[in-house]
This record gives C-alpha cells, structure tokens and sequence, in this order.
C-alpha cells in the first residue's frame, strides 16, 4: 500500500489544524469565504485550484504571513492543536517556528550549506557547535540531503542543483523541528526527476510533520497528499480523500477543474 | 452532455476512442446475429462469414487497448475521463469474448448444416432474443450512460438463467434417448451454453457503465444499488 493512502495514525489528531469559518480580506478584495475545514496531523494535504483561488492565502494564513501585508483583516479563526494564532498570546515568531515554509523558488542565503540549515538557530542565539552539527546532520539526512554534502558542508549553496537547493530549504525549514511544514508550489521551478525526489521527501516527512501543500500540478496531488481541498473563487467547493476525489469527485465544479473542462 | 475539454486534441482522442468501441460492439452484435441466422437457416456461406469476420473484432480490441493506453499517456485522465478509459478497455475484451462465442455457434452451424434438420432447433430462438436484448441494453447503458439501465441486467440474465437449464434439460434428454443425433445435440447444448455466456458477458458490460457513470463497483456485490 502506498504510504499516502494509509490511514492515520491512531494517535495523531485529525482536527490538529481547524480553519473555522475564515474569511480573509486583502483591503476591500476579500479573498477567502467562510472557509472551514480540519486539517489532519502526519498527514499531507494539498491545496488545488486555479490560479487566484486563495489557496496561497489560505496557506500564508496558517503561519499568518499575510500579516506583513498592510490592509488586511479576516473574520472566523484558525487553530493550530487547539490554540487560535489569534490568541493574544500567540507571538508570531514562535508560531513561524511551530509553522515551517518553503516557496515555489528555492532561495538559499549566499551562505554556505551548513549555516543555511543553522541561520535560524543562530538569530535565536543558540551558536553551540555541538547543537548546530547535529541539527545540520539530522535536518540534512530528513531533507534526504545529508549523503549528497556531508563532505562539502561548507562550501556554497549555489553550487548546489536547483532540486539540491530546494531540499536544502526544505532542511532549513525543519532545522527548528516545526510540527506544520506549509509548502507553495515546492517543485514548480524543477524538472521532473528532482520533483520526484521531493515528493517521495514529502511522503516520509509526514511520519514527523504535518505538511499542507498548495500544488497546481494534480497528478502531485494524488501522488503524494492524503486529502485534498479544492478551492474556487475564495471558496472551498470539495475537501475530502485524495484518491476518493480524483477518482469520483462529488462536486460537478472539481469534475470539471480535475478533467480540464475548466473555463 | 459533460463540457468540452479545454485540450481539444483530448476530445477528439476520446471521441475516436469511443467511436472504436461502438464500431466493435456493433460488430460482435451482428456477428452474433448471423451465427445464430447461419445456425437457424442451415446457411454455411454464412457461418464462414462470421468466422472470417472475427478477426476484425480482434483488431478492433488492439485498437482500443492502443488508443487507451495513448489516452493514459498523453493525457493522464482523471475522474470521469479516467473511468472511461477504464470501463471502455474492459468492456472491449467483454465484446471480444462475445464475437468469439459467435464464432464458437457459427463453427457449430457449419457442421450442422450439412446434416437433417432438428425441429427442436428453435427452442434456441427465445435464448437468442433475450441474449440479444441484454447485450443490447448493456451497450446502451455505456454509451447513454444510464446506470439503472446497466445495474438492472443482472437481475434480466436470471430469466436467461433459467431458459438455458430448461432447454438444455432437453436436448439433454434427447441424447440420453439415444436417437441417433447425439453429436447434433451436444452441438445444441453448447450453443445454449454460448448464448448464457452472452448473457453473463452482457452484465458485465452493464456493471463497467455503472462504474462510469456512478462510480461504483457492482462486481460480486450483494448491494446492487447504484447510488
């Protein structure tokens, strides 16, 4: 049985994310609609639909990134283990810690491998080389990176190819031991081998994070998310098992955007 | 009627896809016909046609594997595309094996034909009519995509069931007597058992356009309900 179709573990919480009622407003475009759905821990969801359908808004919300954009509010709430990260109490930095994320262009610093997957712990002031060798080892060896530049640590990410790249921020990205890994597009600006290796990363980083991807490349979606969520015009149309929604999606609007009869 | 795709070249390989899979089903439905016509009116000319004609219905299933196999490629259909292709490609190796039971009956005539008529050959007819009327109705509840239609053959082949035990039970008998046409009857029998199998092949048809069409699975299921 493929990793992606098994079940949850029995201990992992299948409403570890909730999006309760959100909506989401850039100034006065609103661009989520009473969007509600439960997100499942260990598990990989992907966020599917057309261009402008909100599902990067939906996913920049759930480590608020959208805040660095001026105008923008949102009504309803998102729950991260319970927690609104609009509680008061919620500072945004450690929730970017708890929310990891990589973007559809790999974007290393001009530093070299090793100080790209510790540059996190070094602003949080944790510059013990004992601790930073072995977060570079483990994130590395999770980012399936570590047998490709455990000899060359210290030498430029740049040299590194564009797939190499992407699992290096990838690496940086659970450098801090998230529990969410969001992800935009990981594999839009690579070609078709080095996509595979991420996705087979995604399949065996889900025993450790919960990852939520945004994807335009379908066949990605049944190839390595458990659930998929399918959102048009701000709105969620479909959310449920990927396999079941590929195969006999309920909605006549995700028939016609899965089967490309989309205008 | 579902909205065109917006990759046109994916409608017309569909298009054509489909315009395959009806050529054979028309096909091995008429191959079907003749045999049992050859069998009925003792016309050899006829039952070699039948023979001979196999072969295109054999062509006609490569094709459909090809052009399946060319959809899956190029397009990597989903949903209802995808079971389409699905249901399609089974459904050919259905109608293929249809057109062999047709030859199988036509191969029967030709022997048969050279020999005295047996009145008792018209007890074939009414297996033949409701054979024909499933593997009809099958067909149409693919390309009408109407489940009910396709869901409600099971039930239907159950008459056609019974019509082959009851018919068998005489040609049976007639052997049992000993009247001298033994080899003609167990000729007889087997075609009866062709027409059954028809029968069977008909439902099959039938459950692969419930999955196309409601995206369920009706094989060995005691729940025959397609919603």
């Amino acid at each position: 049985m493929p990793a992606q179709a098994t079940s949850t573990d029995a201990a992992s919480r299948p409403d570890f994310i909730q999006v309760d009622q959100f909506s989401f407003h850039y100034g006065p475009k609103q661009a989520l609609f009473d969007i509600h759905m439960d997100i499942p821990e260990h598990q990989v969801t992907a966020l599917i639909g057309p261009s402008g359908c909100g599902k990067s808004t939906l996913l920049r919300n759930l480590n608020r990134m959208n805040d660095l954009i001026e105008g923008v509010r949102h009504e309803g709430d998102i729950r991260i283990g319970g927690t609104s990260l609009y509680d008061p109490s919620v500072e945004v930095i450690s929730l970017r810690k708890r929310v990891g994320m990589v973007f559809q262009k790999y974007n290393p610093f001009a530093k070299s491998i090793y100080e790209n997957v510790v540059f996190s712990l070094r602003v949080a002031g944790r510059g013990r080389k004992t601790e930073l060798d072995e977060t570079v080892e483990r994130a590395l060896t999770d980012a399936a990176l570590w047998d490709e530049v455990k000899d060359r640590l210290h030498d430029s990410a740049f040299g590194l190819s564009g797939g190499q790249q992407q699992r290096l921020c990838i690496a940086r990205a659970i450098a801090n031991q998230p529990e969410i890994l969001l992800m935009d597009e990981p594999c839009a600006a690579l070609d078709p081998l080095a996509t595979l290796r991420i996705e087979d990363l995604i399949i065996g980083l889900k025993q450790r994070y919960t990852i939520v991807i945004v994807t335009h490349n379908m066949e990605q979606a049944t190839r390595c998310s458990d659930r998929t969520a399918f959102l048009y015009m701000g709105k969620l149309v479909e959310y449920g098992p990927t396999l079941a929604m590929f195969e006999r999606p309920k909605e006549p609007q995700t028939e016609a955007y899965i089967t490309g009869r989309f205008s | 009627m579902t909205s065109p795709h917006i990759l046109q070249d994916f409608d017309h390989a569909i298009t054509t896809f489909r315009g395959e899979l009806l050529s054979m089903a028309g096909k091995a439905r008429h191959n079907l016909e003749r045999a049992i016509r050859a069998l009925l009116e003792r016309n050899e000319e006829l039952a070699n046609a039948v023979i001979a004609d196999d072969n295109d219905v054999d062509d006609h299933e490569r094709r459909i594997d090809e052009l399946g196999m060319e959809i899956l490629t190029r397009f990597h259909p989903l949903a209802s595309d995808l079971r389409l292709v699905i249901s399609a490609m089974k459904i050919s190796g259905n109608l293929e094996r249809i057109s062999d039971h047709a030859t199988n009956i036509a191969k029967r005539a030709r022997k048969m034909s050279a020999r005295a008529e047996i009145q008792e050959i018209t007890l074939i007819e009414p297996l033949y009519t409701l054979a024909d009327q499933l593997l009809r109705d099958a067909i149409a509840s693919f390309t009408d995509h109407d489940a009910r239609l396709g869901a409600s053959l099971h039930d239907r082949d159950k008459e056609l069931d019974r019509m082959h035990k009851s018919v068998t039970a005489v040609y049976g008998e007639r052997i049992e007597n000993q009247n001298g046409r033994s080899e003609d009857y167990l000729h007889l029998i087997l075609v009866v058992r062709s027409l059954e199998r028809v029968g069977d092949l008909a439902v099959n048809i039938g459950e692969d356009a419930v999955f196309l069409e409601a995206a369920k699975d009706l094989r060995h299921s005691k729940d025959r309900s397609i919603s």
